[in-house]
């Protein structure tokens, strides 16, 4: 039996510590929850956003050096904690944006948050993955939880929908992976970061066959970040989802998507830079125009931020194309940026009820600086900062994507990222138009819960202070991406 | 060499063929069973691979349980298959002409497989301690220890799966009657019963 | 102090203008005259500083632009020239603004004009207080920009928005001028800070600009271009179309800003950079023939028109031409006196016809007046105070400001000098025809206006006409007041050497009396002769003793007497060189010189009065006996008609080409409307995409997926 423990030669459990603490706080949660029922739907919502908030403790408490366990299959470094502690952000921010929805919705369901931080814990793993197996149990524990999650309200027809649409696509999108990293055991015979890169590396020059497994495996993590051609499910599912799940999925699942694809592209894939750098390029190209011009046409609140996060993924692109630390770390500041905007614009559409239904329409908006003067403000400063209106923080996130893609010589990426950004802006000052000058219709339902307050308040905030020391978040961010490179 | 190649075209001819009827065949339940006959072929090649193991995973639990299930939830579903698949025959012509270009592309890409040169190293370094070991033996050994996250992991996605078909499907019925011991031991004469004078001749 | 003096006025208007609609009109009144008549009581204590106890400074307020080495603060300089102004601005803007309170009693806006009057005099102070050309800059548009908004303040007439325009469009020309010629300075200085610029004007007096090829004195260009600014913010010939529709705005606008102050902000600007100028002897040149072409042209043109107004801004514009070439021939001193008095007189003019046109229900046109003396005395006396300083009658101020300035011209004894002094002549003469028709044609003769109109004139109200007398005041003292600080001399004739003299005549009277009465006792005893003589050796050392004192007291008194003449008044801030120096000169002018304008200005009264009072048809037989030359000037020497046809039309013409097709056509249809227009159609294009089929979305990844594979085998093919 001594070969056992010779194929296992590094049992290091810690790094690994907040995974094992998520999953098993989640599945005390639900034993909380099948004991105690649908009324306890709050409170378990509020005990996950506590224990996220052990999670990003334990993470901060852990050793940052690179680290890798588990005979590779594992790795913990400044770029994994870093997007980690986003990650476990967004979905504080999105289950503390949910709690009074799911009661205003009536799908008060103590399954909720267990399936929302279970997608936590595959979205850890992803960012964590070092393994192509990893990578993909970790991809598929994040996809099944926000499959579910989509078609939560099982009995509006849409969000079921929504869900089975997900769903099939998100199959699909996951056979892609499969076939592409089978193509690359083939070719290299592992299924090891380490390995992989080192093969490529060694390799003299790169044929067909890594090049088909990079554009099917991309372009299976593509449909995860909604990246043009691989968008099409992103505005059916946004309207279709429970709003509540909306916020979530355009405020977190992107952010770990991104850090998985840039740790794949970074580190494996480093030696085909050049190929991978041409269809990154097309996505973003093709995502920052479909993203602005799509959502010029769309009436619906939540295509217009399906269209929006199409948009952003295709600017924090740029980053990954620059292939530069000085690019993935602007990749790493814009998700942030963007995540806390989201969150906050979240904050405001999950409080316009009227008649006890959600609003819809953009149009549904109207009069909303009469009626509530500071949410209006605070969507407004939300929405210039996301149109890339200086001071704001959003402006902030372009222009460092930007100068790292013009640092590398994309001029042409970089003057049509701000072209689009101009068509872009239309649709963000359009609701502001709406807000601020349309006739007002009915008034909106009641006050806003607290936790949307303190939401919408700390991203407004945020997005105003950046200015102030944006070296702060910066600096840290680039710190982390140079682990990617010289980890 | 001759009876195991022999063995695998036969196999992967039937599987082929068997794959093409599967979304061919105009009824849904032929289509099922078509589906059921290139699992079982699959199993054949992985046999002719020495993969036992696998080979009879794909039996059990494809066979066994998935196309079963399909074939339940096609007869009781009435599902008209050939309305269904109305919309999607317009797109046949391109579709097959994509299928087409991926396929000489795949072609192509057959033709020029390279491998890299390490890649005796790497595939031999998972399996190295296992040699003479059984399919089923060193499987197990290389899960439970090298694969332990991934396992660990696959686990989690289950229970997610479980959780999310609870979540989707489970409903409360409220005209259901269920019997509630505790609730029938709680009973009391005074919750229920109520007692009332009566007065002769005046009725209740 | 100096804070007070030029910040008060904006603190006054920014406290109207924002929180006007609560504190009401009464307040709004209260607040802009108080604060103007403050910072005008801070004026004259700085004058009491600077001039008569020769502190000038200049107080850094903070630092405005710094880029490389180019920078700029904001600063108040306080010298002799900028409290003048100073004085003049405050004075004559609190006298307008007491006026306007009873002069406006019936607009609705009272708030508005009170704020923007307020605005103005703050923008002329920072304009005279500029340390650096980009702060006079400042005060130069601000100025502008009030003139622009008073000229339009009724703007619900056409005509007024119109005036508004052009003056504002006119002036731009100038300002252009103004802004290259700040930009020159700093290409050849290297700083545009005042201080700077005067001390090393002497060592670029041989640079040369090389512009296409051609090398131009640098001093020269800059020192044009300055004027060319000057010539547009004053009204010279050429850029004075403006000045008469400026009548359209309310009469206190035109008193303060079309005669007292702003348009004198050119003449100020050049007497600021008399230190340049004397450099630039060609430019100098240049201003002298503008400015007596202007005094000629203007005067010509005021003889014939009809609105009252109208007669007194051109009139406004012939004077502005007398302080040109005053400055033109070096006599800055000359020019600044002219100002001053010629600000008192004609805001007085400006106020009394305002006073009239108020007592004639708004009627401005002298046809439909006359005869009205006898029911508003008060105004008819200050206007005859008012018009006898124009005419340049002594002991007005006119006389004294007009005969320096002709006396100056005479003395330059150049070419362009000896034009301007005949010019002047020429002008000094119509000035006094022109000021007494109007006078004649307001008051006397018989009333021709409606009888509703002739029996609602009454005198103003105590409010109008205490200003008024102020300013009479000032039209009749200030002549002879500041005659000699400001053009007088230490070293030739004047009060001052009168003095000295007087002392020493005194002086030697004394001694001679002392000898005669030593000489008295000659015919006496030795002994007591001896004594007598000791004594008279006591005596005499005595004397002398004394007579030391006397001249030590003297030289004193003579010294405090130079204290008010003109080298010890402007101390630093006008330059002239001593070759240069034609005030100096002037005094010493022959007897005809001095005596002339003052001949002239009583013919063109006694003219007036034959043509207008004892023979009313002459004026008729005249203007059909001249009729080209009356029609020219009648319509003005047809400036307007010429700029309309030269510049107005095809301008507009080319804008409205422009417009048509460059810009609708072209630039809006292929640029934000066909782009918006196309994104449009994009989106609705991607939206038709979006089909909600699940099997069209993966087809269309399935699609991409192949693309890109695509894209690879058929670029790297050939590497196969």
């Amino acid at each position: 039996m001594t070969d056992i423990y010779t194929v296992i030669t590094d049992f290091n459990l810690v790094p690994l510590i907040p995974e094992i603490f998520m999953a098993l706080f989640a599945m005390g949660l639900l034993i909380v929850g099948v004991s105690q029922g649908n009324r306890s739907t709050s409170v378990i919502c509020w005990a996950s956003v506590a224990g996220l908030a052990i999670t990003a403790l334990l993470i901060m408490g852990l050793d940052w050096q690179h680290k890798i366990i588990l005979n590779g299959m594992f790795v913990f470094d400044e770029f994994a904690g870093f997007m980690k502690l986003l990650v476990l952000l967004g979905l504080m921010a999105s289950l503390a944006l949910s709690v009074r929805y799911l009661a205003q919705e009536g799908i008060e369901r103590f399954e909720y948050p267990v399936l929302v931080v279970m997608s936590g814990v595959g979205m850890m793993m992803m960012l964590s993955a070092n393994n192509m197996l990893t990578l993909y149990v970790g991809l598929e524990l994040q996809s099944l939880a926000l499959y579910v999650l989509a078609a939560f309200h099982r009995n509006a027809v849409r969000s079921a929908e929504a869900g089975l649409k997900y769903f099939v696509l998100g199959a699909l999108s996951s056979g892609m992976l499969l076939f592409g990293i089978s193509l690359l055991y083939g070719f290299t015979g592992s299924i090891d970061f380490g390995a992989i890169g080192a093969s490529l590396l060694a390799a003299d020059s790169i044929s067909f066959g890594p090049i088909f497994a990079l554009v099917f495996i991309v372009a299976g993590l593509a449909f995860k970040i909604s990246a043009v051609p691989f968008h099409m499910w992103t505005p059916d599912v946004y309207q279709g989802a429970p709003e509540s799940v909306t916020a979530l999925f355009a405020i977190v699942p992107k952010v770990a998507a991104m850090g998985l694809l840039m740790r794949l592209l970074f580190e494996p894939f480093a030696a085909m830079a050049d190929q991978w750098g041409q269809i990154i390029y097309f996505l973003s190209l093709a995502s920052m125009l479909v993203g602005a011009f799509g959502g010029i046409a769309q009436l619906s609140i939540k295509r217009l931020i399906a269209y929006s996060s199409i948009g952003n993924m295709g600017y924090a692109l740029i980053g990954i194309v620059a292939g530069t630390p000085q690019g993935a770390g602007a990749v790493i500041v814009y998700l942030l940026i963007y995540m806390i905007m989201t969150a906050g614009v979240f904050a405001v559409i999950l409080s316009m009820r009227r008649n006890g239904a959600a609003v819809e329409w953009i149009g549904d908006l109207a009069g909303l600086s009469k009626s509530n003067p500071v949410m209006a403000y605070a969507m407004a400063i939300l929405l210039f900062s996301m149109a890339g209106i200086p001071p704001m923080a959003g402006f902030f996130g372009k222009i460092l994507v930007f100068q790292a893609a013009v640092a590398e010589g994309y001029y042409v990426l970089s003057v049509l990222g701000v072209v689009s950004s101009v068509v872009a802006a239309y649709y963000y000052l359009r609701v502001i138009k709406v807000m601020f000058f349309d006739e007002a219709a009915d008034p909106f339902d009641g006050r806003t819960p607290f936790a949307r307050r303190a939401v919408l308040l700390i991203s407004t905030a945020f997005v105003l202070a950046f200015i102030l020391k944006p070296s702060l978040i910066v600096e840290s961010a680039q710190s982390a991406a140079l682990s990617l490179f010289f980890g | 060499m001759t009876v195991q190649a022999v063995a695998f075209f036969l196999f992967a001819g039937i599987l082929t063929l068997s794959a093409l009827m599967v979304i061919t065949a105009r009824n849904p339940v032929h289509s099922v069973l078509f589906l059921i006959l290139a699992f079982f072929n699959a199993a054949g090649l992985f046999v002719l691979l020495g993969a036992e193991f696998i080979a009879m995973i794909l039996v059990i639990v494809y066979v066994g349980a998935v196309a079963v299930l399909f074939l339940f939830v096609v007869m009781m579903l009435d599902i008209s298959f050939s309305d269904l698949r109305k919309g999607a025959m317009q797109y046949v012509p391109v579709g097959f002409l994509i299928g087409l270009v991926l396929l000489s592309e795949l072609a192509l890409l057959y033709g020029a497989w390279v491998s890299v040169p390490e890649i005796s190293n790497n595939l031999a370094a998972p399996v190295s301690a296992f040699a003479g070991k059984t399919n089923t033996e060193s499987l197990g050994l290389l899960i439970y220890t090298h694969y332990l996250l991934a396992f660990q992991c696959a686990g989690l996605i289950l229970f997610v799966a479980m959780v999310g078909a609870i979540v989707l499907t489970h409903r409360v019925r409220p005209g259901v009657r269920k019997q509630s011991v505790a609730e029938q031991q709680r009973r009391r004469p005074e919750d229920v019963l109520e007692i009332k004078k009566m007065t002769p001749g005046a009725g209740l | 102090m100096e804070l007070v003096a030029v910040f008060t006025p904006f603190i006054a208007f920014l406290v109207v203008g924002l929180f006007g609609r609560s504190i009401g009109d009464r307040g709004a009144q209260f607040i802009t005259c108080a604060g103007v008549i403050l910072a005008a009581l801070a004026s004259v204590v700085l004058f009491d500083e600077v001039i008569l106890k020769h502190q000038a400074y200049t107080t850094l307020l903070a630092p405005w632009v710094v880029a490389g080495n180019f920078s700029v603060n904001w600063a108040l300089r306080i010298d002799q020239l900028s409290v003048v102004m100073m004085c003049v601005i405050n004075i004559v803007s609190a006298c307008v603004h007491v006026y306007s309170i009873g002069y406006m009693s019936h607009d609705p806006a009272k708030r508005r004009f009170m704020a923007y009057l307020s605005l103005f005099t703050f923008a002329m102070l920072m304009l005279v207080s500029a340390d650096n050309l980009l702060q006079l800059f400042f005060g130069w548009e601000g100025v502008g920009l009030a003139s622009y908004l008073l000229i339009g303040f009724w703007n619900h007439k056409p005509s007024a928005n119109a005036a508004a325009i052009k003056a504002f469009v006119v002036n731009r020309v100038g300002d252009f001028g103004l802004a290259l010629g700040t930009m020159g300075v700093f290409l050849l200085f290297g700083t545009i800070g005042f201080d700077a610029i005067f001390e090393q004007a002497p060592t670029y007096k041989d640079a040369y600009f090389t512009i296409l090829g051609h090398d131009f004195h640098a001093l020269t260009v800059i020192c044009l271009l300055l004027f060319m600014g000057a010539v547009g913010k004053s009204a010279q010939l050429g850029l004075h179309t403006w000045l008469p529709d400026a009548m359209e705005g309310p009469t206190p606008v035109s008193a303060l800003i079309h005669a007292a102050t702003m348009v004198t902000a050119g003449v100020f600007l050049v007497a600021r950079f008399s230190p340049v100028f004397e450099y630039a002897p060609t430019a100098l040149m240049v201003v002298t023939v503008f400015g007596g072409l202007t005094a000629f042209v203007a005067a010509t043109i005021g003889m014939t028109q009809f609105d009252i107004k109208r007669v007194i801004a051109y009139s406004t514009m012939s004077q502005l031409g007398y302080m040109f070439f005053a400055l033109g021939v070096s006599a800055y001193g000359a020019a600044m006196f002219h100002l001053v008095t010629h600000a008192f007189f004609k805001a007085l003019l400006f106020l009394g016809a305002g006073s009239v046109i108020h007592a004639m229900s708004d009627e401005q046109d002298m046809r439909n007046m006359g005869g009205i003396f006898k029911k508003i005395p008060t105004t008819y006396a200050l206007m005859w105070i008012g018009s006898l300083a124009l005419a340049g009658i002594p002991p007005f101020a006119g006389y004294f400001s007009k005969d320096i300035v002709l006396e100056a011209a005479w003395a330059d004894h150049s070419w362009f000098g000896n034009m301007a002094f005949w010019l002047g002549i020429a002008a000094a003469f119509m000035t006094a025809f022109y000021t007494w028709r109007m006078l004649l044609m307001t008051f006397h003769g018989t009333p021709r206006a409606s009888k509703k109109v002739m029996d609602h004139v009454h005198e103003s109200p105590p409010v109008m006409l205490v200003p008024l007398a102020v300013l009479a005041l000032g039209a009749v003292f200030a002549g002879w007041g500041l005659h000699s600080g400001f053009v007088g001399s230490a070293h030739h004739g004047g009060v001052e050497e009168h003095g000295v003299e007087a002392v020493h005549h005194e002086m030697s009277e004394d001694h001679a009396s002392g000898e005669r009465g030593v000489g008295g006792h000659d015919t006496g005893d030795q002994s007591v002769t001896k004594q007598i003589a000791q004594n008279i050796e006591v005596i005499e050392h005595g004397i002398k003793a004394a007579e030391n004192q006397i001249i030590v007291e003297a030289e004193e008194a003579s010294y405090e007497v130079e204290a008010w003449a003109k080298e010890n008044f402007w101390q630093k801030a006008l330059y002239v060189l001593p070759e240069n120096d034609t005030v100096e000169q002037a005094h010493s002018a022959p007897f005809w010189v001095k005596k002339l304008p003052l001949l002239m200005g009583v013919l063109g009264i006694a003219l007036a009065y034959i043509a207008y009072m004892l023979l009313p048809a002459l004026p008729g037989a005249v203007t059909r006996v001249f009729r080209p030359i009356h029609t020219l000037l009648f319509n003005k020497w047809f400036f307007d008609e010429l700029y309309d046809a030269l510049f107005v039309k095809p301008l507009l013409d080319m804008g409205t080409i422009f417009a048509e097709k460059g810009d609708r056509g072209t630039v809006d249809r292929f640029g934000p409307d066909g782009g918006a227009a196309l994104s449009q159609k994009i989106a609705r294009g991607l939206s038709r995409f979006q089909s909600g089929y699940v099997y069209q979305y993966a087809f269309t990844m399935m699609i991409a997926l192949i693309g890109i594979v695509s894209w690879f085998v058929f670029r790297n093919g050939q590497g196969f």
